[in-house]
């Protein structure tokens, strides 16, 4: 998708970025509606704290949308991220009260979801072993890993980094910006900007001299750390460390990259799509509590609300076309 | 209703002026925590749930709706909301979050960590919500009240019936529900004591399993070709006890004593199968306790911090008695036993 030639890439920057747009658009629309929504519903949401506790529930859905969402552009797919969030949050809750420290525990999730990322991205990538299969086996194992660490929920995390994540300032919304802004820088590098064609078409790539094994690598370091990250903030978010407390982010940052317009076979999709995916996802909770739907309403609700975000993309390509 | 209600508190305060001392009695009349007292009936009650789609969650939301049917017709509720987190407690944590921003009176909790709600139930105690946690409860004081029975007290009793009836020598399966939970991992730890006690025991292996009957046969079932000799199973769920014998008897095998719960489907294939067992409950009304607890701590009467409930004993001698009601409750439900609202005064006055 992007141009090996630096001046051609400067012409095509802003016709990709519209057509990667263009498929997201009934996303966006549903997504500002059911913020505008939520507003109208409970008042306070417009408040300081209000967008705080409301970007602290949304804040690790997003990461791990965002991780799930990077390997889906490579072509691959991880079902460990669960599991990694759970590990995350168990050392962060073992360590950072301990010897360690705050700062020794926050650099032990982190080189813990780089590793784990990094060692899976290497079975994967040299060993041509199937993503899928991989991850799966990387669940069991990090799931069993996180529950001998704290074979039940405990731990403990220092009282201000909770209160300074999760307080009344929207210091998580915040992290996620930057979080973002560093997504752009990283698609600047070369690995970056391999890093779609790496999914794309991976042979046209290697061919025209990509690094492709190293991009799609470093995709699942970063994706490892970004798990970790999110273990971290619900740990955080929690104030202690529970050893299965990750397991539903699996399948929710598959549903949320996926939402966003993430493409399964590599290439396709936007960051932000993943983004707004996960605060559909999210905001759909709260919505959903305003509303009063009954729990089974909610499940009924939920299905709709995925299909029409989207499928409202393809029904306006559908009368385009007729 | 007013009336009976200051009746039996001006009866509780007495039996506690007369068993212990003075101090006790000016206790009694003190607000439990988290409630300011400016929250005037009728009260909106949010029950925060973890899933709602096991039968046994059924049937305590089943308790639940009918025992806020009988406070409406009081006056002193008018609204009940759920959630369904869905087995995830981040979700969790959001809805109870929501809960708190629409200001509901009370908070009913099924935690779905023990640790993970502690600081937004925090935030909702410090808003002046009443909190009672029940089932699977939550590390933290800043509650209302927490009602439950003791899993470790299970897990005890459950222990010592089966080694009693191999009379301490003999090799036995350990059925656990899934690991890393509270309630799992304090049914299997109060078991220790007594196992490790008698080493005649031998655990040939341990399962964990969702508490659901499919899961627990298809893991039996595999345990069962491994292990040719068996002499007891020690299962530390109903639903699971009920795959155990049903993986058994698929293949054949002599049915050995077993431990469990007052679910239907093993008290029935117990009494069909002609089993020697034990059995007690995790009676579904914690949930209907909780509401009323949640309703008499907001009117200002004192609720104690812990209401521990009993934990009652079917055996051989009195499984005829939770059969008999059988047919009231669904096929793969819990057989619990009654209540009404004098049950609960007594609950919460003890």
């Amino acid at each position: 998708m992007s141009t090996p030639s630096a001046v051609a890439q400067r012409s095509l920057y802003w016709p990709v970025q519209w057509s990667r747009n263009r498929g997201l658009f009934g996303l966006f629309v549903v997504v500002v509606g059911f913020l505008l929504l939520y507003a109208y519903l409970f008042p306070g949401f417009l408040s300081v704290s209000g967008v705080a506790k409301f970007t602290q529930s949304w804040f690790p859905l997003a990461l791990v949308a965002m991780a799930q969402a990077i390997l889906m552009l490579t072509g691959g797919i991880s079902l460990a991220i669960g599991p990694l969030v759970s590990l995350g949050a168990v050392v962060a809750a073992t360590t950072m009260t301990g010897p360690p420290g705050a700062l020794g525990g926050i650099a032990a999730v982190a080189l813990t979801g780089l590793g784990i990322g990094a060692v899976s991205g290497v079975i994967v990538v040299r060993l041509r072993l199937p993503a899928i299969v991989v991850t799966l086996a990387a669940a069991f194992i990090i799931g069993g890993v996180a529950l001998l660490i704290l074979p039940r929920p405990g731990g403990a995390i220092p009282l201000w980094f909770s209160e300074l994540l999760a307080g009344n300032m929207p210091v998580a919304l915040g992290v996620l910006v930057v979080i973002a802004l560093l997504w752009k820088v990283y698609l600047a590098t070369p690995l970056g900007l391999s890093l779609y064609a790496a999914g794309e078409n991976p042979v046209g790539a290697y061919r025209s001299g990509v690094p492709v094994d190293a991009a799609r690598i470093v995709a699942y370091a970063i994706s490892g750390l970004l798990c970790t990250l999110a273990g971290l903030f619900v740990a955080a978010q929690t104030g202690s460390g529970d050893p299965v407390i990750g397991n539903a982010f699996t399948l929710n940052s598959i549903a949320a990259a996926v939402l966003g317009g993430v493409g399964f076979l590599g290439g396709r999709g936007t960051m932000r799509g993943a983004l707004a995916g996960s605060l559909l996802l999210s905001l759909m909770i709260s919505v959903m509590f305003f509303l009063g739907f009954s729990p089974v309403a909610q499940y009924v609700a939920q299905g709709l609300i995925i299909i029409g975000a989207v499928a409202l993309p393809e029904i306006r390509r559908w009368r385009t076309v007729v | 209703m007013k009336k009976r209600t200051s009746l039996w508190a001006t009866a509780g305060v007495f039996c506690l002026g007369v068993l212990t001392t003075v101090g006790f009695s000016v206790q009694a009349n003190a607000a439990a925590k988290c409630i300011t007292g400016d929250r005037k009936p009728p009260y909106t009650l949010g029950w925060a749930n973890i899933y709602s789609v096991p039968t046994w969650m059924k049937q305590t939301e089943g308790t639940i709706t009918s025992m806020v049917e009988e406070l409406k017709k009081e006056g002193l509720v008018d609204e009940l909301v759920i959630t369904d987190a869905q087995g995830d407690a981040n979700t969790q944590i959001q809805q109870i979050q929501s809960m708190i921003d629409a200001d509901v009176d009370a908070i009913l909790l099924i935690a779905g960590s023990s640790t993970a709600p502690a600081r937004v139930i925090e935030a909702a105690c410090a808003k002046g919500i009443a909190v009672i946690n029940f089932d699977s409860l939550v590390d933290t004081d800043q509650v209302t009240a927490k009602i439950n029975t003791d899993s470790n007290k299970w897990g005890d009793t459950a222990a010592k019936w089966l080694i009693e009836q191999l009379g301490g020598k003999g090799k036995i399966l350990v059925l656990n529900g899934p690991a890393g939970v509270s309630v799992s991992e304090d049914r299997r730890a109060g078991a220790n004591e007594a196992l490790a006690a008698n080493p005649g025991i031998e655990i040939l292996a341990e399962t964990n399993t969702a508490y659901n009957v499919a899961p627990a046969q298809e893991a039996v079932t595999s345990l069962l070709f491994a292990h040719p000799e068996i002499d007891g199973v020690l299962s530390l769920g109903g639903a699971l006890s009920a795959g155990a014998i049903l993986a058994m008897d698929k293949q054949g095998r002599p049915m050995v004593p077993i431990t469990g719960e007052n679910a239907r489907q093993f008290l029935e294939l117990w009494k069909d199968k002609g089993l020697t067992s034990w059995a007690t409950m995790q009676p579904n009304w914690l949930g209907a306790l909780a509401a009323y607890a949640a309703v008499k701590a907001l009117q200002g009467e004192d609720v104690p911090a812990f209401i521990e409930v009993p934990l009652p004993i079917i055996d051989n001698s009195n499984i005829d008695e939770y059969l008999a009601r059988a047919a009231d409750f669904p096929a793969d439900g819990y057989i619990y036993s009654p209540y009404d609202q004098k049950l609960f005064d007594e609950l919460i006055a003890q």
